[in-house]
This record gives structure tokens, C-alpha cells and sequence, in this order.
């Protein structure tokens, strides 16, 4: 197996030309975007550059606690995120975004690191930091998505909502089609992702373990490995955060509050 | 006697906090069919949402047939007072599964419609020729209404509200669907409250409910 090539500073220079070329294109065709490419690569550069001083410090903590706030501290700022990109919300979405983002982070993400990897220690950041963070990445999108669906299925549908609430419905009969319809809206993606993987696109974890030197056959591994803990996260993640939403807009009385949905954001 | 339903008071202001009416409490009797009319904007559906149990209220106080119901039983109360809405809201999916979705509800307690009476509503208010694969985004104005009345009667609960359930129909079927509201009515342990705007059909009923600048039930 070879080993990795070093990226000095000339190589990442010549790659820049790359970028720089990206915005040639730009100026040509009058696209206009020419600034924001800039913006954006910069961005790039200054927070990919931030990340990596990070995780080196990180990767030579030694102490669990730290790693354990660093990975509390990651769900919080995917909290944050996936409760921003619902266009409704209401009061305290924060915090059920939190929950149902840790809940289900943890679980899975102890499951593979200790189960199913068997890092040793347990909070090897090495290993224990970029899996979560890929669990957080995309249970953040189902999170967000499966959110997103259940305040619009209320927003949108209440009157099938409230119609079986007259016919005696109970709170979990009146809400199980909009929580059905949001886990499985939050579920696509990955379903997608697992169905092309490997036809239609390489993934990027697998790609970048062979592109250090891993054989494929365990870059694979840990590609399966990492689609089936991202597809639990979702669908965990996704159920919990509906049912935690549900019980703000609907009591055990089993009457629909809609006036607690914010629209405008 | 006491009567066989009780409930209130309900209060409700309109949007721009005025308010619509105070303290009103509605009494129902056994076999009794009760209209409740007044202009629109009065009220009249916030009252009967109020009664059924789906807006949020405190302290009203809610009973049936001797039996009280706090607010965890909502549930259980809506399954015996039951709304027909306004507008006639509606699954969707097909017109079968709009029919019998209630009884596969907990509260059903595996209840199944009867068949025979199923027939014999939907040919009194003229949906007999409708077969129950049809989905409901299909169905005319009318023939939702009439679909949400049959949905009604046959859930047969002791108290069947409903609201403008005759609108969007021509003088011969409000009239036909009018009698079997009555009917429903007049059959021993139920009773119906309905939003009725039509004079002439509201004369039949046993008692009205004007929702007018008033605060309180007018006498019969």
C-alpha cells in the first residue's frame, strides 16, 4: 500500500488555480457569482485551516471529559442549525432539536465506537470526533427535514388532523400521520444515499480512506459501517424529535394548538 | 329532569378582541333537536368548537347523560358529542375509508358500521351510486357535505353537532337530509345541535338558539 503524499503549501497554491479558474469562468459568462466564489473560498481556506489546528490539539487530548464537552458542544451548534432550517417554529424547537440530536447521536454513536469499532480508550477522539460528527452531520438533516414536514403537515393538514380528533381520536392516533409522513420525509436522503452508493457516487469517507492508503476492502467496511449508523441516527433522531414537537402542539386533552406554530421566521 | 347534556361557560372574542359572546352555557334534552342561528361572525362555529372540546378552555365544565367529563376524557366526550364541521373536511383517500376511519379509532372499541343503515343513509340523502373506492378529491361540493353528514350519522353518537351541515345543497336534499337529522334526534338516547340558517327548516326544530347580541340562551 502506499502511504500518503504529503500537500505542501506549492501544491495547495497550484490548486488554487483551480479555483481561480472557476471564477474566470464566472467573468466570462456574466454569471455574477464571481464574489461569492471568493467569499466562499476563502471561507473555505480560513475554517478548514481552524478545523485542522483544532483537531490536532484535540486529537492529543488525553482527557475524556474535554472530548465528551467538545462532542456535546458539536450537538448543540447541529442543534442549532437544524432548528434554523424549518421554515416554522415554535417556542422551545431548540431544545427538542437538542434532545432528539444528542439522544440519538450518543446512542448510535456508542453503539459503532465501542460495539462495533471497539476504539480503544473508549473516547479515542481519532475515532470517536469524526464518526459523530458524521452521525451529527446528517441526523441534522433528517433532524431538520423530518421538523420541517411535521410543522408543515400541521400547518397545512390540520383539518384531517382535527377530523379524527372529533371522531374521539387520541393524541397519538390524531398525530400518526404527520409523525409517519415527517420520519419518512427525513429518511430520503439517506435511503438515496445507501441506493447509489458506490454506483452513482463514491463516498467521500470511503474516498479519503483510500486516498491515505487504506486498503479498499476496510474503506469499505467502515463506508457500510457509517451508512447503517447515519440511517438509525436519522431515523431515531427523526422519530424522536416529531414526538417531542408533537407533545408542545398537543396535550393529553388532545386539543391541536395551532396558535403555538410560528409562520414568519 | 336534568338534562341529558350540559356544558359551559364558554366565552370567545373575535380577532380584534371584541367580545362575541360571555358566560353562554348550553343545555341539550333527550330527543331534543336544537337549531343555533345568528348572522355570521356571531360565533356560531367557535361556540360548538368550544362545546366539542377542540379549542383550548378552562373551566367549563362538561356533562352527558349523568356523566362528567374532565379534560383528559376530551377524547372520550368528542367521541359522544361529535362535530360535523364546517366545510366538511376530509381524508384523503377514498370515500369508504372517510366513512369508516372512526370505528377503526380506540374509542370505537371495535365497533363496525351497520351495513343495513349504512344504505339506507346514503340513499336518503342521494350518495347511494357513489362506490366507496372513490376518492374524495372527486366528489362535488354537495356530495362532501352530504358524505360528512352520512359519516355522522353513522358514527351514531348520543349527540351529534353539527355545523352548516346543509350547505352547497338544493332545497330538496337540505330538506331530506334536514329529516334525518331529526329523526336522529327524535330516536331515544340522542340528541343534535345544528347550525341551520334556513328559517323554514329551523321552525321544525324543537328549539332555537339565537347567537345575537345576546349573553345567554334566548327561551324557546
Amino acid at each position: 500500500m502506499s502511504s500518503l503524499i504529503e500537500l505542501g503549501p506549492l501544491q495547495l497554491a497550484v490548486a488554487t488555480l483551480l479555483v481561480v479558474a472557476a471564477g474566470v469562468i464566472s467573468l466570462v459568462l456574466r454569471l455574477g457569482i464571481g464574489r461569492r466564489l471568493a467569499v466562499a473560498a476563502v471561507r473555505t481556506v480560513i475554517q478548514l485551516g481552524l478545523l485542522g489546528l483544532i483537531l490536532e490539539r484535540v486529537f492529543s487530548l488525553r482527557n475524556p471529559v474535554v472530548i465528551v464537552g467538545i462532542l456535546v458542544l458539536m450537538t448543540i451548534f447541529a442543534a442549532r442549525e437544524a432548528a434554523s432550517r424549518t421554515t416554522r417554529g415554535y417556542r422551545g424547537i431548540m431544545l427538542d432539536a437538542w434532545l432528539a440530536m444528542a439522544v440519538s447521536c450518543f446512542a448510535v454513536g456508542g453503539v459503532v465506537t465501542q460495539v462495533v469499532v471497539g476504539v480503544e480508550p473508549w473516547y479515542e477522539p481519532q475515532y470517536v470526533i469524526p464518526l459523530i460528527g458524521m452521525i451529527l452531520g446528517n441526523s441534522l438533516t433528517g433532524i431538520a427535514l423530518g421538523l420541517d414536514r411535521f410543522l408543515d403537515h400541521l400547518s397545512t393538514r390540520h383539518a384531517e388532523i382535527e377530523l379524527r380528533l372529533v371522531f374521539g381520536a387520541s393524541r397519538r392516533e390524531a398525530l400518526a400521520a404527520p409523525l409517519r409522513d415527517a420520519v419518512r420525509t427525513g429518511m430520503v436522503p439517506i435511503i438515496n444515499a445507501m441506493a447509489a452508493a458506490g454506483i452513482v457516487s463514491l463516498p467521500g469517507m470511503m474516498t479519503g480512506q483510500i486516498l491515505a492508503g487504506a486498503p479498499p476492502l476496510q474503506a469499505v467496511a467502515y463506508q457500510i459501517v457509517v451508512m447503517f449508523m447515519i440511517a438509525a441516527a436519522v431515523a431515531g433522531g427523526a422519530m424522536m424529535v416529531v414526538l417531542l414537537a408533537g407533545r408542545h402542539f398537543m396535550g393529553p386533552d388532545a386539543v391541536l394548538r395551532l396558535d403555538r406554530l410560528r409562520t414568519a421566521k | 329532569m336534568p338534562p341529558f347534556l350540559s356544558a359551559g361557560p364558554f366565552s370567545a372574542r373575535d380577532g380584534e378582541g371584541r367580545s362575541l359572546f360571555t358566560d353562554v352555557s348550553i343545555e341539550i334534552n333527550e330527543g331534543e333537536l336544537v337549531v343555533l342561528d345568528g348572522p355570521s361572525g356571531s360565533g356560531k362555529s367557535t361556540l360548538v368548537r368550544q362545546l366539542v372540546g377542540m379549542v383550548p378552555s378552562s373551566n367549563v365544565s362538561r356533562e352527558l347523560d349523568g356523566e362528567v367529563y374532565s379534560g383528559l376524557q376530551l377524547p372520550r366526550w368528542r367521541s359522544r358529542v361529535t362535530l360535523v364541521a364546517q366545510d366538511a373536511p376530509m381524508l384523503a383517500g377514498t370515500v369508504g375509508e372517510n366513512i369508516r376511519f372512526p370505528f377503526g379509532q380506540r374509542c370505537a372499541g371495535g365497533c363496525a358500521p351497520e351495513e343495513s343503515r349504512l344504505a339506507a343513509v346514503m340513499d336518503a340523502v342521494g350518495l347511494i351510486g357513489i362506490p366507496e373506492e372513490r376518492d374524495v378529491g372527486t366528489l362535488s361540493g354537495g356530495e362532501r357535505h352530504r358524505l360528512a353528514l352520512v359519516r355522522g350519522l353513522i358514527w351514531n353518537p348520543p349527540v351529534l353537532i353539527a355545523d352548516e351541515p346543509l350547505s352547497g345543497l338544493d332545497e330538496d336534499t337540505a330538506v331530506s337530509c334536514f329529516e334525518l337529522l331529526l329523526d336522529f334526534a327524535h330516536c331515544t338516547g340522542h340528541a343534535v345541535l345544528c347550525v341551520v340558517h334556513d328559517r323554514a327548516l329551523g321552525a321544525k326544530a324543537g328549539r332555537r338558539i339565537n347567537l345575537v347580541g345576546i349573553h345567554g340562551e334566548s327561551p324557546p
